[in-house]
C-alpha cells in the first residue's frame, strides 16, 4: 500500500525524536496481521518509525498504553486518543511534560463489518479499500464498489466531536471540524422503550457476556490498579458471568468513566459478544455534559469532574 | 417467591453519622411513628456512599435505597455531601435509563435536629415504594 503524506511525516517526526533521545518510546500503530487491521506498535528503536502507518483502521485508543510507560514517551494520538490523554492528565496519572503527542486529525475509523454488510464480501475478498474525501471505493477483484464514507464508519466516529486532537506537540494534517452534540440512534430509541422493557433489553445483551474484560482492558480510563470485579474482601460480583452480575460490573464502570469516558467506542469494538457498551458510556457522557457542562478531555487544567463541585450544583431530586 | 398478599416493601438507608442518624435516633427518643419498613447502615459522611452499594442493596433485594446526609453547607468535613450530591444526580439520571424506577434510589438532607423530617421521609418513601410494588429487577423469573 502507498504510504500517504501524513504517513511519511510521522515516520519522519518519530525517528527523530528517537534519534534525538527526546522520547524514550514511540506508541503507534503498525499493520496487523490479518486484512485491513493495525495493532499498537510500542517501540524504542528508531528503526521501527517505518513500520508505523496512519489509516482508517487505526481503531485501538493508544491512551490505554501510558499509565503502563516510564519516561518521555511519544504518542500518535487521533482526537479521541488527545482527550484521553487529557483526562489521564487531569487525573494526575500522567505528565504533560513528559508526552510528545504527534496530533493526527482523523477522518474516522472504518468498522469493516458495516463494509461487508454492505458491498456483500468478506474481508478476505476484499482487495483494497481507499477514502477520497467522502468516499470509500472497496476493490474485491474485478467488482468496484464506491460507498459513502458515512454508512461504513463506526458509529463513534460519526457521531465526534472532536476529531482533531485537543492536545498535541506536533499536528499531522489539517484540522477537522467535528460534529456537534445531537440526539442520536440507539440512546433516543432505547429512551422512547418503557423502563420495563429497557430493563429487560440490557439484561438481554447481558446474558450474552463472557466477562473477558475486554471493555476494560481496552479502556485508557479505566486505570485503577486493582478493578472491584477482583476485589474478594467483600467481593462485590461473583466470578459466575451470571446477567446480573455482568450488568452491575458494566453499570459500576460507566459510573466510574463520568467525566473520563471520551466516547472513543474502544470498549464496543473490543466487546466479542457485540454488546452496545456505547449505549451505556455514551449517556454517561451525555449525562455529565447535560448536569455540569464537562466535556471530558478537553481541558488539562480543570479537575477531575467527580472531585470537584460547585454550590450551585442541581440538587431538586434530594428531599 | 414472595407472597404478593402480605409483602412489605423493604428498604434500606445510608445515613451520615453526623446528621440523618442522629436524625433518625431524635425521631426514635421523640416517640415518632414511622413505618419500620427502613434498615439503617450508619455511614461516616453522605460521600461514604458508592454506588455499589446502592447496585448490590438491590440486587439483594432490597426495594428501595435511601442515601441521606446534611443540609448543603452543613457536611461536618465540610464538603463531603456536595461531592456525594453530584455523584448522586449522576447516577440517578443513569440508574433510570437503566429502567431502575426513580423511586427506588432517593436521597434527602436531614440534619440532626429533623427528627420529624426524618419520619416525613421514611413514611413518603415506604408508600412510594408500596405502590410500585416487590424490585424484582434482579431475579431470573420476574
Amino acid at each position: 500500500m502507498k504510504s500517504s503524506s501524513v504517513e511519511q511525516k510521522l515516520r519522519q517526526e518519530a525517528g527523530e525524536l528517537l534519534s534525538s533521545g527526546k522520547v524514550e518510546y514511540i506508541i503507534g500503530f503498525e499493520r496487523g496481521s490479518s486484512k485491513f487491521t493495525t495493532t499498537p506498535l510500542i517501540t524504542r528503536d528508531k528503526g521501527d518509525a517505518s513500520r508505523l502507518v496512519i489509516d482508517p483502521f487505526i481503531s485501538v485508543n493508544l491512551a490505554r498504553f501510558l499509565t503502563e510507560l516510564k519516561g518521555r514517551v511519544g504518542i500518535v494520538a487521533k482526537g479521541c486518543d488527545s482527550r484521553s490523554i487529557v483526562a489521564l492528565i487531569q487525573d494526575k496519572k500522567v505528565i504533560r511534560e513528559n508526552l510528545v503527542i504527534l496530533g493526527v486529525p482523523c477522518s474516522g475509523i472504518i468498522d469493516l463489518s458495516k463494509l461487508e454488510r454492505l458491498t456483500e464480501r468478506d474481508r478476505e475478498e476484499i482487495q483494497s479499500i481507499t477514502c477520497n474525501g467522502e468516499k470509500a471505493s472497496v476493490d474485491s477483484g474485478g467488482r468496484k464498489v464506491e460507498l459513502p464514507l458515512n454508512d461504513v464508519l463506526s458509529d463513534s466516529c460519526l457521531e465526534c466531536e472532536f476529531p482533531t486532537p485537543q492536545e498535541y506537540d506536533i499536528l499531522l494534517g489539517e484540522p477537522r471540524a467535528g460534529t456537534p452534540r445531537a440526539a442520536r440512534g440507539k440512546i433516543e430509541e432505547l429512551e422512547a422503550l418503557s423502563p420495563e422493557e429497557r430493563w429487560h433489553f440490557w439484561e438481554k445483551e447481558f446474558s450474552r457476556c463472557i466477562r473477558c474484560y475486554a471493555c476494560r482492558n481496552s479502556c485508557p480510563a479505566c486505570f485503577c490498579p486493582r478493578c472491584f470485579v477482583e476485589e474478594s474482601e467483600p467481593q462485590w460480583i461473583a466470578a459466575l458471568p451470571r446477567w446480573q452480575e455482568n450488568l452491575i460490573f458494566q453499570v459500576i464502570r460507566s459510573i466510574h468513566l463520568a467525566g473520563r469516558c471520551v466516547d472513543c467506542g474502544a470498549c464496543e469494538r473490543a466487546c466479542p459478544a457485540n454488546i452496545p457498551l456505547r449505549s451505556l458510556v455514551r449517556k454517561i457522557y451525555d449525562v455529565v455534559d447535560d448536569l455540569y457542562h464537562f466535556k471530558a478531555g478537553t481541558d488539562k487544567g480543570s479537575t477531575p469532574l467527580l472531585a470537584h463541585y460547585e454550590s450551585t450544583d442541581p440538587g431538586d431530586f434530594i428531599r | 417467591m414472595r407472597g404478593e398478599s402480605n409483602w412489605e416493601p423493604k428498604l434500606i438507608g445510608f445515613l451520615c453519622r453526623w446528621c440523618s442518624y442522629a436524625g433518625a435516633d431524635l425521631a426514635g427518643t421523640s416517640r415518632m411513628k414511622y413505618p419500620p419498613n427502613l434498615k439503617i447502615v450508619r455511614v461516616p459522611c453522605s460521600s461514604r456512599v458508592d454506588v455499589l452499594f446502592i447496585l448490590k442493596a438491590l440486587q439483594m433485594g432490597f426495594d428501595g435505597v435511601l442515601v441521606s446526609g446534611c443540609h448543603p453547607g452543613e457536611c461536618h468535613y465540610q464538603t463531603g455531601n456536595y461531592y456525594a450530591r453530584r455523584r448522586l444526580a449522576i447516577i440517578k439520571k443513569f440508574l433510570e435509563y437503566l429502567g431502575i424506577a426513580p423511586e427506588r434510589v432517593q436521597a434527602s438532607w436531614v440534619s440532626a435536629s429533623e427528627g420529624g423530617k426524618f419520619a416525613e421521609v421514611v413514611a413518603k418513601m415506604t408508600e412510594e415504594i408500596r405502590e410500585l410494588g416487590p424490585n424484582r429487577l434482579f431475579a431470573d423469573e420476574k
